[in-house]
C-alpha cells in the first residue's frame, strides 16, 4: 500500500509539474517571449557567423601583409616562413619609411586631405541644401547638371582642365586641388551634393516651418536647425572626402601636385618600385641590408606591400575614432514627441 | 469689421510669405554660387570642349593642335574598329553594362543587410565596423597598383617566373586539403571579396541613413509589439528608401569608373593623336550610363521608391 501511495504521489507530482509547464506555455505572453527569444538567438547566431566570416575575408590579405612586413628582409622568399616570421624585424618598415619619405609625405597628405575635406563639405552642403530646401524655378535643371557631373568620367575632362590650370599657372601647386574642392568640382563632389540633398529632404518639414514661425532667417534655419540634424550626412561626406583625397592618385598626378618639396603618399607609393634603389643609395639605407637581399626581386614586392600598409594605417586609426560619430549622430533629433 | 481685419491679416501674412520666399531665393543664389562658378569653369567648358573634340581629328603639332572635321567618324571608330590587346571597346562596354545590371541589385540587398546588422548592438561592434571600412581604403588606384605590383614589379616577376609570393590555393593544397574543396573555397572568397570591396561605400551610406531614422519611431513600434522583422520592413526600409537611389547611382557610376572601359578611355587619351577618339568613347560611356539611369528612374517611379515620405 505504502509503495502504491508513494507511486501515486510521484505520478501526481509529475502531473502537476506537467500541468504547470503546460499552463506556462499556454499563456499567450510566454509564447510571445519564447518566440522572441528563439528568433533573437537565431539572429545573433546568423549575425555572428556572417560578420565573422566576412571579417575574415577582409582581414585575410591584410594579415598576410602584416606578417610579411614584420619578417626580416633575408627571409623574403624563405619557403619555410608562411605566417609567423622566423626572425622578427622592423627593417622593412624602416626601409619603407625612408623610401616613401613617410613622415613628410604623411604630413602633406594629411594637410591636403583635411583642407580639401572642409572645402568640399562647405561647397557641397550648401548646394545640396539649395537643391532640397531652397528650390526655385529651374533648380531641377541645375540638379540634372549635378547628375551629369556625377556620371561624366574624369578622363573626359582632364585634358581641358589641365590646359585651364596651366593658363592660370596653378600646375604643380596644391591650391589647384583646393580650388576644385572649394568650387564643388573636387573628387566626386556630385555624389556629395546628392547625399546632402537626400539627407536634407528626409528631414521633416515641420522643422523648417517652426523655425520660420519663430522668425528665424533662412540662413539661421540652415545653420542652427538643418545642419545639426544632418550630422549623419556631414560625417559621411567628411569621411569620404578625406579618404578619397588621401587615396587620390589621379588629380594629383594630372595637376602634378606631388613634387620633391611637397611629396604626397599616393604618388610616392605609385613610384615606390622605381624609387627604392635611388632612395636607399641616397640616404645610406642600403647599408641596412645586404646585397643578396636588395638584389632579390621579391624584396621590391615586399617593400611596396609594406608601403601600401603604411599608407592605409593612419586612415584606419583615424576611422576608429570617427566611427563613434556614426553611432551618436542623430540621437538628438529636433522633433521628439 | 471682422472681415476687413481678417483681410488685412491675410494680406500681412501673404506679404510675410512673399518676403520669406524672396529671402529664400536670395540665399539660394548665395549658397549655389560656389558650385555654379566651379561648374561653369571646371566642368561645362571642358565638357563642351570634349564634345567638340569628339567630332574632330586632333593632331598636336609644335604650333598647337590642328583639328580637322571628322563627323561621327570617331564614334564609328570607337564602336566598330577599336581593338586593344584581345578586347575592344565595344566588348568591354557590353560586358560592363551587363555586370552593372546584374551586380547592383545584389550589391544593394547585401549592403543594406550588412548595414542593418552593423547597426545592431553587440560586443565588438566598433572593431567590426572598422574592419568593414577597410575595403573603402583599399579600393584606391595607388594601393591596388602597389599590391598588384606596379608595372616595374610585374615585369621583374615575369622575368623570374614567380607569380605570387602568397598563394592561398598553394598553401591549402600543401596542407593536404582536397583539390575540389580548395577551388571552391578560393573561388568563393574571391567572389565575396569582389562584392565586399564594392560594398564598402554603400554600407556606410546605408549605415548613416539608418541612423538618421528618428529613434522614437522604433520605440513606438516596440510598445505596440512589433517584431524586429516588422519594424525593419515598416520603419527602416521606407526611411532608407531615398538613399537607395543614391547608392544605386553611386554603385552604377563606380562600376563604370573602375571598369576596363574607363581604362581604355585613359589609354586612348595617352596616345597624342587619338584625343578625338578618346573623347568620343567618353561620350558613348556617358550616354550609356544616362540610359541605364533613365531606365532605373522609370522603375523607381513605377515602384514608388525614393520619394521622401515626409513630403507627401
Amino acid at each position: 500500500m505504502k509503495i502504491k501511495n508513494f507511486i501515486m504521489q510521484i505520478v501526481n507530482r509529475v502531473k502537476s509539474i506537467k500541468d504547470r509547464i503546460k499552463k506556462y506555455f499556454d499563456k499567450p505572453r510566454t509564447k510571445l517571449v519564447w518566440k522572441r527569444n528563439i528568433s533573437n538567438f537565431l539572429m545573433k547566431l546568423l549575425r555572428t557567423v556572417l560578420l565573422f566570416g566576412l571579417c575574415f575575408v577582409i582581414l585575410f590579405p591584410i594579415i598576410q601583409q602584416i606578417s610579411m612586413a614584420l619578417r626580416a628582409p633575408e627571409d623574403t622568399n624563405n619557403p619555410a616562413v608562411i605566417w609567423v616570421p622566423e626572425n622578427w624585424s622592423l627593417m622593412n618598415l624602416k626601409i619603407s619609411i625612408i623610401v616613401l619619405d613617410f613622415w613628410k609625405a604623411l604630413l602633406n597628405t594629411f594637410k591636403i586631405s583635411a583642407i580639401s575635406m572642409i572645402l568640399q563639405i562647405t561647397s557641397t552642403a550648401l548646394a545640396g541644401y539649395v537643391f532640397s530646401r531652397l528650390r526655385f524655378r529651374g533648380s531641377n535643371i541645375l540638379f540634372a547638371m549635378v547628375m551629369i557631373t556625377i556620371i561624366t568620367p574624369p578622363q573626359a575632362l582632364s585634358l581641358a582642365q589641365y590646359l585651364y590650370f596651366r593658363d592660370i599657372s596653378l600646375i604643380g601647386k596644391e591650391s589647384s586641388i583646393y580650388l576644385m574642392s572649394g568650387l564643388g568640382m573636387g573628387i566626386r563632389s556630385g555624389i556629395f551634393i546628392y547625399i546632402f540633398r537626400q539627407f536634407f529632404r528626409g528631414l521633416p518639414k515641420e522643422l523648417e516651418e517652426s523655425a520660420q514661425l519663430d522668425g528665424a532667417s533662412v540662413f539661421r534655419t540652415f545653420w542652427n536647425i538643418m545642419l545639426p540634424n544632418a550630422r549623419g550626412a556631414l560625417v559621411t561626406v567628411g569621411l569620404f572626402a578625406f579618404v578619397w583625397q588621401w587615396n587620390d592618385a589621379y588629380y594629383v598626378a594630372i595637376f602634378d601636385v606631388s613634387t620633391e618639396a611637397f611629396p604626397l603618399l599616393t604618388m610616392q607609393l605609385v613610384n615606390v618600385a622605381e624609387n627604392v634603389y635611388t632612395a636607399l643609395f641616397y640616404t645610406g639605407g642600403i647599408d641596412l641590408i645586404g646585397q643578396n637581399v636588395w638584389e632579390n626581386p621579391l624584396f621590391l614586392v615586399l617593400i611596396s606591400n609594406v608601403s601600401a600598409l603604411l599608407m592605409m594605417l593612419p586612415l584606419l586609426i583615424m576611422y576608429l575614432f570617427v566611427q563613434k560619430q556614426f553611432v551618436e549622430s542623430i540621437e538628438r533629433t529636433g522633433i521628439v514627441g | 469689421m471682422s472681415s476687413t481685419a481678417n483681410k488685412t491679416i491675410q494680406i500681412k501674412k501673404s506679404k510675410a510669405l512673399k518676403g520669406y520666399k524672396r529671402e529664400k531665393m536670395i540665399w539660394a543664389v548665395i549658397f549655389l554660387l560656389p558650385w555654379a562658378i566651379g561648374f561653369l569653369l571646371f566642368f561645362l567648358i571642358p565638357f563642351l570642349r570634349s564634345l567638340y573634340y569628339s567630332f574632330y581629328t586632333l593632331e598636336p603639332t609644335p604650333d598647337g593642335i590642328i583639328t580637322t572635321w571628322n563627323g561621327i567618324g570617331n564614334y564609328l571608330y570607337a564602336l566598330n574598329q577599336h581593338v586593344s590587346g584581345n578586347t575592344s571597346f565595344r566588348v568591354e562596354l557590353v560586358n560592363t553594362s551587363l555586370d552593372a545590371i546584374i551586380n547592383i541589385p545584389v550589391l544593394l540587398i547585401f549592403s543594406l543587410f550588412i548595414a542593418v546588422m552593423l547597426n545592431m548592438k553587440f560586443k565588438g561592434r566598433a572593431i567590426v565596423r572598422a574592419i568593414f571600412f577597410i575595403p573603402v581604403i583599399l579600393n584606391s588606384a595607388a594601393v591596388t597598383s602597389a599590391l598588384g605590383g606596379g608595372e616595374a614589379i610585374a615585369a621583374i616577376l615575369e622575368e623570374q617566373g614567380v607569380s605570387q609570393i602568397f598563394d592561398l590555393e598553394f598553401y591549402l593544397l600543401q596542407m593536404g586539403a582536397m583539390p575540389w574543396l580548395v577551388t571552391f573555397i578560393v573561388g568563393l572568397i574571391d567572389r565575396i571579396y569582389v562584392i565586399l570591396s564594392m560594398a564598402g561605400v554603400p554600407i556606410l551610406l546605408f549605415l548613416a541613413s539608418i541612423q538618421s531614422v528618428p529613434k522614437h519611431l522604433y520605440e513606438a513600434a516596440k510598445i505596440e509589439g512589433a517584431t524586429g522583422y516588422e519594424s525593419f520592413w515598416l520603419i527602416t526600409l521606407p526611411n532608407v528608401s531615398p538613399h537607395i537611389v543614391t547608392v544605386t547611382v553611386y554603385a552604377l557610376v563606380d562600376t563604370f569608373l573602375t571598369s576596363s572601359v574607363s581604362t581604355l578611355i585613359s589609354d586612348e587619351l595617352g596616345k597624342p593623336n587619338r584625343w578625338g577618339e578618346s573623347a568620343a568613347m567618353a561620350w558613348i560611356y556617358v550616354s550609356i550610363i544616362i540610359l541605364i539611369l533613365l531606365v532605373l528612374a522609370v522603375f523607381a517611379k513605377a515602384f514608388k521608391i525614393g520619394g521622401s515620405h515626409y513630403e507627401n
